[in-house]
């Protein structure tokens, strides 16, 4: 991923005008470095004002940043340049799911299914935001040349499992790629798919020595993004950032509830589903560690290996501060 | 409609540590009935079950654990308990620590759906 940042810098520093900035924008931004992520993309939005993929790339940053308004407006601005935008029409069902407004979220995820009806992650994230069961894979495999296209990390498989962020971040256009003529819209283009690793599997090993360690232990901040650990859904899907998004403000929420109904400082949350339950237990700073055990898992037992989760959680973050 | 949902609230109070009991509605977290004693946060109490009701269906969806039907919140000096009987309502309570969580989960369930019917 060094080598990718080096080589699109310099791509960029011989042609300031390349769209290598979009990848380079992304590779940082999933490196973590979000605020070089948004300079690149500020830059390159300078030179390239009308780029909806630009816009895209701006509001991932954002997103990640917890910075939902400007993320609003960048995804926004791509469709004013490109209505039927998919990686923003995707991007801000994701965010008015994210701030609970699911009548709009699935209105911008009908709009993204409209625009691009073979597209069945988004027909997957549409039927998770309506409480439905995910449709079952449509129909036929379309040509390899329409295949929906790769994240070039290679960090979800989009045909599988209702991975709504996923569906946000879709990828970045090769960096060769033409600009287009004034006015004219930028759709999403498949980009290569460079070796790079999955998130998952860049993640800090913070609960080595536990059980689904990266499967079923997941470390989030206030906002919904992932610190450490890892789920993953029966077909091995990355869901991490999806659960968490999903998961974005329920520590704050149940401080500032217990405190209203003066319960005290809350200490876990579990929830029954139909085929596994889920223990949520709050770390220091708002962050929020879930575990997912199946259903034969007893409940005490799910709780008593969170609180142990929690500590070593608690303890890395720590170090992390030092 | 509202008695059966207040006898059935009135059930639940009868649990012993159960402080309070309330209808919520889903989507917009206001109370639709309640049975709570005077110092409980009704408002406060019926919009966080309806927000994390949401969360960790979101959650639990995306992971592949299905539809959640129970939730609880366990505090220092007490627990919150959620039943989601259906998309439209939830049965929420208020209970003290020592609150035996299988009997009220079963009068909750009970509880929402008769919410159903």
């Amino acid at each position: 991923m060094a080598e990718d940042i080096r080589s699109l810098s310099a791509e960029l520093a011989r042609d300031p005008s390349s769209l290598a900035y979009i990848q380079l924008c992304e590779v940082l931004r999933r490196k973590g470095h979000v605020q070089e992520a948004l300079n690149v993309a500020l830059h390159g939005l300078g030179r390239h004002p009308d780029h909806a993929n630009g816009y895209d790339a701006l509001a991932r940053v954002h997103t990640d940043r917890g910075e939902l308004a400007e993320a609003r407006a960048a995804w926004e601005r791509a469709l004013a340049i490109a209505p039927e935008h998919i990686g923003a029409l995707k991007g801000l069902g994701f965010l008015f799911w994210r701030q609970g407004d699911v009548r709009k979220a699935i209105d911008t995820l009908e709009h993204a299914l409209a625009a691009d009806p073979a597209d069945d992650q988004t027909r997957r994230a549409l039927a998770m935001v309506k409480g439905e069961p995910p449709p079952v894979a449509a129909a036929p495999a379309r040509p390899s040349s329409e295949e929906p296209p790769v994240r070039p990390s290679g960090r979800l498989t989009l045909e599988q499992v209702p991975q709504l962020r996923a569906t946000a971040e879709r990828p970045t256009p090769p960096a060769d790629a033409p600009e287009p003529a004034p006015g004219t819209p930028v759709v999403p283009a498949p980009a290569p798919a460079p070796s790079a690793p999955s998130p998952a599997e860049v993640r800090p090993a913070v609960f080595a020595g536990f059980e689904g360690a990266t499967a079923d232990i997941l470390l989030l901040d206030a906002r919904g993004l992932v610190l450490a650990g890892g789920l993953r859904a029966s077909d091995g899907a990355d869901v991490s950032e999806l659960a968490a998004a999903a998961l974005a403000g329920v520590s704050g929420e149940a401080e500032r509830t217990a405190d209203y109904v003066r319960l005290g400082a809350w200490t876990a949350i579990v929830a029954e589903a139909e085929r596994a339950n889920l223990v949520l237990a709050p770390v220091e700073g708002g962050a929020m560690l879930m575990l997912r055990r199946e259903k034969s898992t007893p409940v005490g037992l799910a709780i008593r290996i969170t609180e142990r989760a929690r500590v070593t959680a608690q303890r890395w973050l720590e170090g992390q501060t030092l | 409609m509202s008695d059966r949902l207040l006898r059935a609230l009135d059930r639940l109070s009868r649990v012993r540590g159960v402080r309070g009991s309330m209808y919520v509605a889903a989507e917009d977290g206001l109370a639709v009935a309640q049975l709570l004693m005077e110092d409980v946060n009704g408002r406060a109490l019926a919009a966080f079950a309806a927000s994390m009701a949401r969360k960790v269906s979101g959650a639990a969806a995306a992971t592949g654990a299905g539809r959640v039907r129970f939730v609880q919140m366990q505090a220092a000096q007490g627990v919150l308990l959620v039943a989601i009987g259906s998309r439209d309502v939830l049965v929420a309570v208020l209970a003290d620590p020592g609150v035996n969580v299988g009997l009220a989960r079963l009068e909750m369930m009970r509880a929402a759906e008769l919410a159903l019917t």
